[in-house]
């Protein structure tokens, strides 16, 4: 029998909280809240009225209205939505090289259509800066799409600054917030931003379920339509059980100390790994978000870390790019060769991590680049540069 | 990527990683490398009389290149140095499982196993 990984891939996708399970149980079975929120008999009611609790709670963790949730499959979708939506018209899209795929694919699919791309550079920490995106917007600028926190180095982005950089400028602003919510601070409405995608399971919610809430006044062409659309913008049934757990997720993560827990688990981590010579940590360490730590280390192969490293699971790079052969597109933005990117692994700490498994993590770590290094000991300045 | 039970193997405890240390014999090196590829490979041989003592390898890379290093210097040992240039690649690969994509990895070690032989014969220690 072999033991479980230690789990330290919490960026990618969270275990589910044993309380989000009981709530999203009791809208599945005959004797639960199973039915159609959009049927207008009493158990339809009854499940609506699940929705809405899910919505409120929803609402109060990122400060949005509840009515302007629109419930998607996750943040892919609402990234998507919020993307095609507003650019069907064509026009010019201001965004940045180190979004996640989930915006950069789709801008770049608008762009074959003749919508203008805007991609904006970061600095070597990952931040760009709201004056930057000030001089970028034009007349005919359209969209300004920011990620909250980085995927990969947890950069953190200045949304209030950006968001008045773009209400001065009269453009609308979406921001994808899949890695922020819950982990830092997100005023959706105080800081008057238009679209905003969220997604559960990086809280301990349910995979499947995602929202994107939409300022009143937002005119966004539908991706999916049939029937009886949220806001207009997104027909099918709503998956009562999804928006159940995303809700009762949300509220979790609203308690205390959460943030200041995976805040001292992740600098635990940094503390030990940074003792391996030449570590070097990626991103902001003053504005990063309190759940991810994205070491390189110099002197070992990408491919090769990642085998002697199969029982811990961590990534080496974004989730969805970290099956391919290609280095990962942010760590390159912050100028990182291609060896560099590829000897780097991105740790997520969550709720259920312990110190323990944050030691025994580092222990593991070092020990491999060790003998990897040991076993390419002469090995010409490239391999480490 | 999938990797075979030899791979994995001489990947996680390879048997010759190193170098040699002094004995009797004489001691030549090659390496090869190539940046686009990420792989860097060096060996070490202690030649005798014409025959391979003890070999040695370095090696920078993915782990079928470091389990092929590993693989290569444990066949050469106790055989005739020309044999350094007789190895059989394809059927290496096809017993270290190795993916297509890989194939140009072992061309760099058989480019430093060459280097190897080049300097044998360059001081006529067979």
């Amino acid at each position: 029998m072999t033991s479980a990984p230690i789990y330290l891939d919490y960026a990618a996708t969270s275990p589910v909280d044993p309380r989000v399970v009981k709530a999203m149980a009791a809208c599945m079975t005959r004797d639960g809240v199973f039915a159609n929120p959009a049927s207008p008999h009493s158990a339809g009611n009854q499940a609506r009225r699940v929705v809405e609790h899910a919505r409120a709670q929803i609402g109060a963790l990122v400060h949005a209205a509840p009515e302007r949730l629109v419930f998607t499959s996750g943040a892919t979708e609402a990234n998507n939505l919020a993307l095609r939506g507003m650019l069907s018209g064509g026009g010019q899209l201001v965004t940045t090289r180190i979004e996640h795929r989930s915006v950069l694919d789709p801008a770049e699919a608008l762009a074959a259509r003749g919508v203008e791309l805007c991609l904006l550079d970061c600095d070597r920490e990952g931040i760009v800066a709201p004056e930057k995106i000030a001089a970028a917007i034009s007349p005919r600028t359209r969209l300004v799409s920011v990620m909250q926190v980085n995927n990969e180095i947890g950069s953190v982005q200045d949304i209030a600054a950006i968001a008045r950089v773009c209400r001065e400028a009269g453009v609308p602003l979406h921001v994808d917030a899949a890695q922020g919510a819950g982990k830092v601070a997100l005023d959706i409405e105080g800081w008057g931003i238009d679209l905003c995608s969220l997604t559960a399971h990086k809280l301990n919610g349910p995979k499947g379920i995602g929202a994107l809430y939409v300022r009143p006044g937002m005119a966004l062409e539908p991706l999916i339509s049939g029937g009886e659309a949220q806001l207009g913008v997104r027909a099918g049934t709503l998956p009562t059980h999804q928006i159940a757990g995303f809700g009762q997720a949300f509220e979790l993560a609203a308690g205390p100390g959460e943030a200041q827990a995976l805040q001292a688990l992740r600098e635990r981590l940094w503390g030990r790994l940074g003792r391996i010579p030449g570590a070097r940590r990626n991103g902001s360490p003053e504005r990063s978000a309190p759940h991810i730590l994205n070491v390189s280390f110099p002197g070992v192969e990408g491919e090769s870390l990642r085998l002697a490293l199969e029982d811990l699971a961590v990534s080496s790079g974004s989730a969805c790019t970290s099956r391919s052969a290609e280095p990962s597109h942010v760590l390159r933005s912050l100028g990182l060769s291609d060896i560099l990117a590829e000897s780097s692994l991105r740790f997520g700490v969550g709720r259920f991590t312990t110190e323990g498994e944050v030691d025994s993590a580092a222990d593991r770590v070092m020990t491999e680049v060790t003998r990897l290094r040991q076993v390419s000991e002469g090995a010409p300045a490239w391999c480490s540069s | 990527m999938d990797y075979s039970t030899e791979v994995r193997q001489r990947f996680s405890a390879p048997t010759r990683a190193g170098e040699i240390s002094a004995g009797s014999g004489e001691l030549v090196e090659g390496s090869a490398a190539d940046t686009s590829l990420a792989v860097w490979v060096r060996f070490q041989v202690q030649i005798q009389s014409g025959t391979i003592r003890q070999a040695r390898f370095r090696a920078f890379g993915c782990p079928h290149t470091l389990a092929a290093a590993d693989r290569v210097v444990a066949l050469m040992e106790g055989r005739p140095l020309d044999d350094l240039r007789t190895i059989d690649w394809q059927l290496l690969a096809r017993q270290l499982e190795l993916p297509r994509e890989k194939f140009g990895k072992l061309l760099r070690i058989e480019d430093a196993l060459a280097a190897c032989h080049a300097q044998a014969k360059r001081l006529q220690v067979s």
